[in-house]
C-alpha cells in the first residue's frame, strides 16, 4: 500500500530524517515508535506532501506520488491526523466530519449522503453524543478522535494516525485500540504513531522504532520489545 | 553621458529614500512580525512636525532634525508599539493588517487636523543654493546628503545586527522569541525597540524625501509605499538586498521616465512602484502548507435559514416602511449606507469567511459600475457589472492565489493602485465622471429614489440571506475548513487553489454589482471613487463592524453613511473622525470580531441562558 524509500528530510544544518525506508504492506496496522524528537511527525509530513525531502521517495501502489501536493495524494486514498490538533475551530463537530465527507463527495462521487456519514463515523469513535457542540468546547483527547472520524470520512485506504490515543482515558484508549483493528480488518491499512506502548503492542502486527531521524529496528513487537538496541534507545527508559 | 549621469544621480536619491523606508519596514516586520502598513504615515507625520519646528516655529534646522529623528519619532514608535501592537501579538495577519490600517487613517487624520491642506508648505531643501561638481555634473549638498546618510544609516544597521549584543538579541526574537526569553532577553522590549527604530527610519525618510516636493499629507503618505517593493526584493528579511532592491528601483525608473516619451510618462509612471511591487511579491517563494499554524480565530454562530430568512423579510418591510417617513436627502443617506453595506458582504466572504485580505475590493466595484456605465442599464448592463469584475477577479486570483495574509494583501494593494492609475484615470478622465444608470426593472421605477431605497434594501438582504445559505452549505464548510487549518483541509483532498479562486472569483462580482448599484445610486462615478485609500477604509470599517457577520457589515457601513449627518448636529465630530476610527481599531486588540462578533456572542450567551431557563423550569415542573 505505502512504500517510503530512502527519505532524507534536512532542516538547516540538521538531519531530521536519515535514509528512512518503511513499507505499510495492504490491510496492515503498522506501528512507528520513538522518542520525543525522533522524526515521527515529520515523516508523517513527508508522507502526506506537507514537507518536501532533500532525498527519496514515497510510492502508494506503484504510483511515485512523491511529487505530488498533498490533496492530490489525499485523493488518492491517504487520510491522517495531527498530532498538534488541527481541526476546524469555527465549526461543529458534526460539521468538521461532515466537510471532509463532502470534499470526498466533490473528488470521490461515492459519498451520497455525507452528513449521515459524518453522524455515523462520531458514533463509531464514540463521540455520537457531542456531535452539536462546537468543537473548540472539547478537551484535547476528544479532539484527537474529531480527527480520526474526518480522516475516516475521506474514506482512506491507508491512515496515518499522529499520537490518536494521548489525553484519552485507559477506557477510551482501549475503546480506541479496538476501533483500530476494526478499521484494519475492514480492509484499511494503518501507520500508527502513539506513545502508549501498551496499545501499539496490542494491535499492531509490525514496529518501526525511529531514533534520531533513523529506523534502529523493526519487527513483530515480541522481537522489537526484546530487541536491546531499542530497550536502550527508547523501550528501556519507559519500563524503568 | 551627462543626461545618462544626471538621470543616475536623481534615481540614486531617489532609491537611497526608497531604501531607507524599506529598511525600516524590514527592521520592524523581522522584529515584531507585524508589517507597518502606517510606515509612510509615520514619515509623513515626521516630515510635517519637522517643518512646524524648523519652518514654523523657527527651530535651528539641525535642531529640529534632531529633534524629530531622535526624540519625537522612537516615541512614537514606542508607544504604538506599547499600546496597538502588542495586545495584538500572535493574532492572525488580517488582524494586524487592519490594526496598523487604522493607525495609518489615525495619522492622516492627525495631519489633515494638524496641517489643513488650504495653506502650501515648502521645505527648504537642505544646503540650499550649496554645490559640487562631479565629472562636469552639478550635484547639490541635498543630494549629496541624503546619499551620505543613507550609507551610514545602511553600514550602522548591518554592524547593529552582526555585532552589537541588542542587535543580536533582536534576530534571535525574530528566530524563537520563546527561546529568546528563555535567554534572558525581553521580547516586548526587543519589539518595541524594533518600532521605535522603524519609526526613526521611516521619520529619516520622510523629511529627506519632503523637500524634494511640496509637503501633501496623503502623497508623502503614500509615496512612501514605494519603498514596499524594495522591502519585497529583500523578502521582508534581508536588509542589503532591500538596499540593492530599493536602489535598482531608484535608477531603473528614473532612466525609463528620463529616456521614455512623455506619452509613457503619463500613463506608467504613478504606477511603476506599484507594478514592481506586484512583480516582487510574485516571485516570492510560494508558501508551503504547514501543520501547527492554526488561524486563532473562531467565528460566531451563524442564524439557522428560517430565521435569517426571516429578518431579511422584516428588514425589506421596515426599509419599505421607513423610505416614506424619509426626507431626499435621509434617503440618499439610506441607500448609500445600504449599497455599502452590500459591498462589504463581499468582503465578508473573502476575508471574513475565506480569511483572504484584500485591498483592492473598490477597484473591482469600479470596473462593475464601469461595465455598467458603457452597456447601459439593461440586463446586459446587469449582467456586464458582474462579468466583467468577476472576470479581473479570477485574472488576479490566478496570479496571486498561492499568496496568502500579508503578501496577498500586497499583492492587491499593487493592484489598486495601478488600476488607480493607470485604468480609472484614462478610462474615466482624469477628474471627470462616467454617468452611470441606474438597472431597468420591470413594474419598478428605480429612477424614483424611494422606490430604489427599498430595491437596495431588497438587494442587501437577498445579498445577506444568500451569504448565511452559502456558509451553512458545503462551499462555506470548504471555505472556513480552509482558513481554520489549510494543512487539515489539504489532507482530505480540497484544492486550496481552486477553492481561493471560486471565492476571490465570486467576491469580485459582487463587489462590482455592488459598484454598479452604487454608480446608479450618485448617477455618475469618478477615478476618485475608487482609490486604494477608500479600499482600505472599507477593510477597516468592515472589521470594526465585524468581518464574520452581515449583520456587522450592515452596522459598519451604517455608521459610515450617517456619519456626515452626525457631523452636522455636532461639528466637532468631523475633527475626531479619524481619531475615532484609531479608538476603534484599539478595541480589536480586545475584541476581534469586531460588533458584530460581539453582537453575536451576546446573542449566544441569552440563548444559551433561555435553554438554562427553560431546563430549570423543566426540572422544576
Amino acid at each position: 500500500m505505502l512504500r517510503v524509500e530512502d527519505v532524507e528530510v534536512r532542516f538547516g544544518g540538521v538531519q531530521a530524517l536519515k535514509g528512512v525506508s518503511l513499507e505499510v504492506p495492504d490491510g496492515a496496522l503498522v506501528g512507528l515508535i520513538g522518542p520525543n524528537g525522533a522524526g515521527k511527525t515529520t515523516l508523517f509530513n513527508v508522507i502526506t506532501g506537507l514537507e518536501k525531502p532533500f532525498r527519496g521517495r514515497v510510492l502508494m501502489g506503484d504510483q511515485d506520488v512523491t511529487s505530488l501536493p498533498p490533496h492530490q495524494r489525499a485523493r488518492r486514498g491517504l487520510g491522517r491526523t495531527f498530532q498538534r490538533i488541527e481541526v476546524f475551530s469555527s465549526l461543529t463537530v458534526h460539521e468538521n466530519v461532515l466537510a471532509a465527507a463532502e470534499a470526498r463527495r466533490s473528488w470521490g462521487r461515492d459519498e451520497p449522503e455525507p452528513a449521515r456519514s459524518a453522524s455515523e463515523l462520531l458514533e463509531r469513535v464514540g463521540l455520537g453524543d457531542v456531535e452539536r457542540e462546537r468543537v473548540d468546547k472539547l478537551p484535547t483527547g476528544l479532539l484527537r478522535l474529531v480527527e480520526v472520524a474526518r480522516a475516516l470520512a475521506s474514506r482512506p485506504r491507508l491512515l496515518l494516525l499522529d499520537e490518536p490515543g494521548s489525553g484519552l482515558s485507559t477506557h477510551e484508549s482501549e475503546a480506541l485500540g479496538d476501533l483500530l483493528v476494526d478499521l484494519v480488518r475492514d480492509g484499511r491499512s494503518i501507520l500508527l504513531v502513539e506513545h502508549d506502548v501498551e496499545l501499539v503492542m496490542r494491535v499492531c502486527q509490525q514496529i518501526h522504532v525511529l531514533d534520531f531521524g533513523s529506523i534502529i529496528a523493526t519487527g513483530t513487537p515480541d522481537q522489537v520489545q526484546r530487541d536491546p538496541v531499542v530497550q536502550a534507545a527508547y523501550l528501556g527508559t519507559s519500563a524503568a | 553621458m551627462t543626461t545618462f549621469l544626471a538621470l543616475s544621480i536623481t534615481g540614486l536619491v531617489v532609491g537611497c529614500i526608497y531604501a531607507l523606508t524599506a529598511c525600516g519596514l524590514v527592521v520592524t516586520y523581522t522584529t515584531s512580525g507585524v508589517f507597518n502598513f502606517a510606515h509612510g504615515a509615520i514619515g509623513m507625520v515626521a516630515a510635517f512636525t519637522y517643518w512646524q519646528l524648523s519652518v514654523g516655529w523657527g527651530w535651528p534646522a539641525p535642531l529640529a532634525f534632531l529633534a524629530v529623528l531622535l526624540v519625537l519619532a522612537p516615541l512614537l514608535g514606542a508607544v504604538v508599539e506599547r499600546v496597538l501592537i502588542r495586545p495584538l501579538y500572535g493574532a492572525p495577519i488580517g488582524v494586524t493588517l487592519v490594526a496598523t490600517l487604522g493607525l495609518l487613517v489615525t495619522l492622516l487624520g492627525v495631519g489633515f487636523l494638524v496641517w489643513p491642506p488650504d495653506t502650501t508648505r515648502v521645505l527648504p531643501k537642505f544646503f540650499e543654493g550649496h554645490t559640487v561638481t562631479v565629472f562636469s555634473l552639478v550635484v547639490d549638498y541635498n543630494q549629496l546628503l541624503v546619499i551620505v546618510t543613507s550609507v551610514v544609516v545602511a553600514v550602522g544597521l548591518r554592524l547593529f545586527f552582526s555585532r552589537t549584543r541588542l542587535g543580536i538579541a533582536m534576530r534571535a526574537v525574530v528566530d524563537d522569541p520563546e527561546l529568546a526569553a528563555l535567554a534572558g532577553t525581553k521580547p516586548e522590549r526587543v519589539s518595541q525597540l524594533s518600532w521605535a527604530m522603524g519609526a526613526s527610519l521611516a521619520a529619516l525618510a520622510g523629511v529627506l524625501l519632503a523637500p524634494l516636493q511640496t509637503l501633501n499629507v496623503t502623497e508623502l503618505t503614500l509615496l512612501v509605499i514605494n519603498g514596499y517593493a524594495a522591502a519585497m526584493a529583500g523578502r521582508l528579511r534581508n536588509l542589503p538586498a532591500t538596499v540593492a532592491g530599493a536602489l535598482v528601483i531608484g535608477v531603473s525608473s528614473s532612466l525609463v521616465l528620463g529616456y521614455a516619451g512623455p506619452q509613457v510618462v503619463n500613463y506608467v509612471r504613478p504606477a511603476i512602484p506599484m507594478i514592481l511591487l506586484f512583480i516582487a511579491v510574485l516571485f516570492l517563494k510560494q508558501e508551503r502548507l504547514r501543520a501547527g499554524s492554526l488561524a486563532g480565530l473562531r467565528m460566531p454562530r451563524t442564524t439557522g435559514l428560517r430565521q435569517s430568512v426571516g429578518v431579511g423579510v422584516v428588514f425589506v418591510v421596515v426599509a419599505g416602511f421607513v423610505s416614506g417617513q424619509l426626507s431626499p436627502a435621509h434617503l440618499a443617506i439610506g441607500s448609500q449606507g445600504l449599497v455599502l453595506a452590500f459591498v462589504m458582504l463581499s468582503l465578508v466572504l473573502l476575508s471574513g469567511y475565506g480569511g483572504q485580505v484584500s485591498l483592492c475590493q473598490l477597484t473591482f466595484a469600479g470596473l462593475g459600475a464601469y461595465a455598467m456605465g458603457k452597456t447601459g442599464g439593461g440586463a446586459l448592463g446587469l449582467l456586464a457589472a458582474i462579468a466583467l469584475p468577476a472576470a479581473a477577479g479570477a485574472l488576479v486570483a490566478l496570479t496571486v492565489v498561492r499568496l496568502r495574509g500579508l503578501f496577498l494583501a500586497l499583492a492587491t494593494l499593487a493592484f489598486a493602485q495601478a488600476m488607480d492609475q493607470i485604468f480609472f484615470n484614462h478610462a474615466l478622465g482624469y477628474g471627470g465622471t462616467l454617468a452611470i444608470p441606474r438597472p431597468r426593472l420591470p413594474f419598478v421605477d428605480t429612477a424614483d429614489d424611494q422606490v430604489y431605497f427599498v430595491l437596495l434594501a431588497v438587494v442587501l438582504a437577498l445579498g445577506s440571506v444568500g451569504l448565511l445559505v452559502l456558509r451553512r452549505r458545503a462551499f462555506g464548510r470548504r471555505l472556513i475548513a480552509l482558513n481554520d487549518s489549510p494543512a487539515a483541509s489539504a489532507t482530505m483532498g480540497v484544492s486550496p487553489v481552486r477553492t481561493r479562486l471560486v471565492v476571490f472569483t465570486v467576491s469580485s462580482a459582487v463587489a462590482g454589482l455592488g459598484g454598479a448599484l452604487l454608480g446608479g445610486l450618485h448617477g455618475s462615478v469618478s477615478p476618485n471613487d475608487f482609490l486604494l485609500l477608500n479600499s482600505c477604509v472599507l477593510l477597516l470599517l468592515a472589521t470594526l463592524g465585524g468581518l464574520y457577520t452581515p449583520t456587522g457589515a450592515f452596522l459598519a457601513a451604517m455608521s459610515y453613511a450617517l456619519f456626515p449627518e452626525l457631523q452636522k448636529l455636532v461639528p466637532e465630530l468631523g475633527q475626531v473622525q479619524f481619531l475615532l476610527t484609531g479608538l476603534g481599531v484599539l478595541a480589536l486588540g480586545r475584541n476581534r470580531y469586531g460588533v458584530g462578533g460581539q453582537l453575536a456572542d451576546a446573542g449566544e450567551k441569552l440563548r444559551a441562558l433561555r435553554l438554562q431557563r427553560v431546563g430549570v423550569a423543566r426540572a422544576a415542573g
